[in-house]
């Protein structure tokens, strides 16, 4: 053994945050990258109900042509929650059988190990919400589209992405399996999808669930981005009630910001707590 | 100042099972340390709770003077894992497992690029870098997790049952690794196995740990020592306990002889073992007889009432 005194070396400098973060988001960008399935899978649901249904119901039910475009929103409130949830099958996979128990003992904050999880989420969502308004106005869906328009689309967007994927972070870090986790995707990605106007507006529900409607962040978000996207406040006016199309836009943009954020910091908060035992 | 300090640290999981009972040691700078005791020990749970990804519920540990709780940053950043399990990105690159950890415990690019194809080139990983993670054998994941670890200069090296599950030839060759890693004066290794030649071979000194409390601390040879340069071991047929006292009254046996089950160690310490046999022989009471050199499973065995290498 040796007894000689050795000199530990000086901890190097703390690394800044934006480094590790881009490392992170790298990482989680290339493994996403070679899991294919959770770039198309997510897309395949909405862009059939954006080319195939909505133009089939609107025959069906003789609506005119911006009914598609009604729905070709709606379904943006469907591939959000999908694309977050696959997302967070990744969550689980890195826990089970990746390398998050090392990235657990790097000199970082633990939420940067979820901020670069939710960047690349939110990163991807966003090219498959190009995708499917791109091939929406390929198939010759109409938009009304202002700079202040897609602003709000954005941001409603966004928002909503973030609140989804701190949804997807808390239910992983929380159920030990795929199999529980994928069991209850349906109940938090497409349920709330049905009751918060994606296809028809809430005030053709029943009263009891356009009262649950309204307290939906999806109902807020889908309602908002028709609004930056079709010009539309009647969402707005059905939630809000108010004759101010801009004031109600902005306390939907509220709802949907306190919802990104109290989810993600329930999910960080959660994902500490389950880092470290 | 020592490389690892650790202070009555103790850890109950919610439901009450207490893993870890208060345990102290401190490990100097440059030594390699080992964790010796059964699966379900403890030994496990210490690591995490150095490696701050359990939370203690008493006690404190420090890693080159950082307190684990109170500044987990700064005793992650001079300290790196190799874990039991395999713990590596699959589809990535051995290279890019590499190079994210670099990245993460802030190690300059260039200098990471230089110290990857150092480390690839000594653990034999050169032709293996560039392929995904996923597609490399048992030993061949390990000595990457081993690169790994090491690319960020740690001062305080954890090796958590680094040859659990591998065949006996990779486990062979990792141990020649691992035994290499001793040239790094500067870097202070804690090892946990529960492989008695692991800990012989690779330690400076051993700590051995039983449900969750040290039960002995020492160097290997030392803790050896204990039980002389020989034992006997005999099996007895009918009254164990009447047979020992019958060997201590005779002389034969000393206070440290023990038994288990219907095995009877007697360690020797002045007794050849020719003469103690002869003695056990005209007393007429040992079915079977063997003399043999200890090992730290009779130092175990002696301490806890279990083998080592049954309870593993």
């Amino acid at each position: 053994m040796s007894t000689a005194e050795i000199a530990i070396p000086a901890p190097r400098a703390r690394p800044q945050a934006l480094g590790p973060l881009a490392t992170l988001a790298r990482r989680r960008f290339q493994l996403t990258a070679r899991t294919p399935r959770e770039l198309f899978v997510p897309l395949l649901t909405p862009i059939m109900f954006a080319l195939v249904i909505a133009p089939a119901l609107k025959t069906a039910l003789h609506t005119d042509a911006s009914y598609e475009s009604f729905v070709a929103i709606g379904t943006v409130g469907l591939l959000i929650p999908l694309n977050t949830m696959f997302s967070g099958l990744g969550v689980i996979v890195d826990r089970v059988s990746g390398a998050q128990r090392e990235l657990l003992t790097a000199p970082i904050p633990r939420g940067l190990l979820l901020l670069g999880n939710l960047s690349v989420a939110v990163a991807i969502t966003a090219l498959q919400v190009g995708v499917l308004i791109a091939v929406a106005v390929a198939r010759g869906i109409h938009f009304h589209v202002t700079g202040t328009g897609i602003l709000w689309f954005v941001s409603a967007a966004a928002l909503f992405t973030v609140g989804m994927y701190g949804t997807a972070e808390i239910l992983a870090n929380r159920v030990p399996r795929q199999e529980e986790y994928i069991a209850r995707v349906p109940a938090i990605a497409i349920l709330p999808w049905f009751l918060a106007g994606a296809l028809f507006p809430i005030t053709a529900l029943p009263a009891f669930l356009t009262s649950v409607a309204k307290f939906l962040p999806l109902t807020h978000g889908l309602a908002l981005m028709r609004y930056g996207l079709r010009g539309d406040g009647t969402g707005l006016h059905a939630i809000w009630g108010l004759s101010d199309p801009a004031a109600m836009a902005a306390l939907s943009l509220g709802v949907i910001a306190g919802f990104a954020l109290l989810l993600t910091l329930g999910s960080i908060r959660v994902f500490s707590r389950s880092a470290a035992r | 100042m020592n490389a690892i300090e650790v202070t009555r640290l103790s850890k109950t999981y919610p439901g009450g099972v207490e893993a870890v009972k208060g345990i102290d040691f401190e490990v100097a700078a440059g030594e390699v340390f080992g964790l010796l005791g059964p699966n379900g020990a403890g030994k496990s749970t210490t690591v995490g709770m150095l490696t701050t990804t359990i939370a203690p519920t008493a006690g404190s540990a420090r890693l080159a003077g950082f307190d684990v709780a109170e500044d987990p940053l700064a005793a992650r950043r001079v300290s790196s894992v190799v874990f039991q399990e395999p713990v590596v990105d699959r589809s990535l690159t051995g290279r890019r497992n590499l190079e994210i950890h670099a990245r993460l415990w802030g190690v300059v690019p260039r200098e990471a690029q230089a110290r990857i194809d150092e480390l690839a080139a000594s653990l034999g990983l050169t032709e293996l870098v560039e392929r995904p993670a996923g597609t490399y054998s048992g030993g061949e994941r390990r000595r990457l997790e081993i690169a790994r670890a090491l690319v960020s200069h740690p001062s305080v090296l954890f090796l958590d049952e680094p040859t659990v599950g591998l065949d006996p030839r990779i486990r062979a060759e990792l141990l020649e690794t691992i035994a290499g890693l001793r040239s790094r004066a500067e870097m202070t290794v804690l090892l946990t196995t529960h492989y008695l030649d692991e800990a012989e071979r690779l330690c400076d000194r051993v700590a051995i740990i039983h449900a969750g409390r040290i039960v002995a601390l020492d160097t290997p040879a030392a803790l050896l020592a204990q039980l002389g340069r020989e034992l006997v071991e005999l099996r007895v047929d009918g009254d164990v306990t009447g047979v020992l006292v019958t060997l201590r009254d005779r002389g034969v046996a000393g206070a440290d002889a023990f038994a288990v089950g219907s095995r009877l160690t007697v360690p020797l310490h002045e007794h050849i073992s020719g003469e103690a046999i002869a003695a056990i022989h005209q007393l007429g009471l040992a079915g079977a007889i063997s003399a043999r050199r200890p090992t730290l499973d009779d130092v175990y065995l002696r301490l806890t009432g279990d083998s080592l290498a049954a309870a593993a």
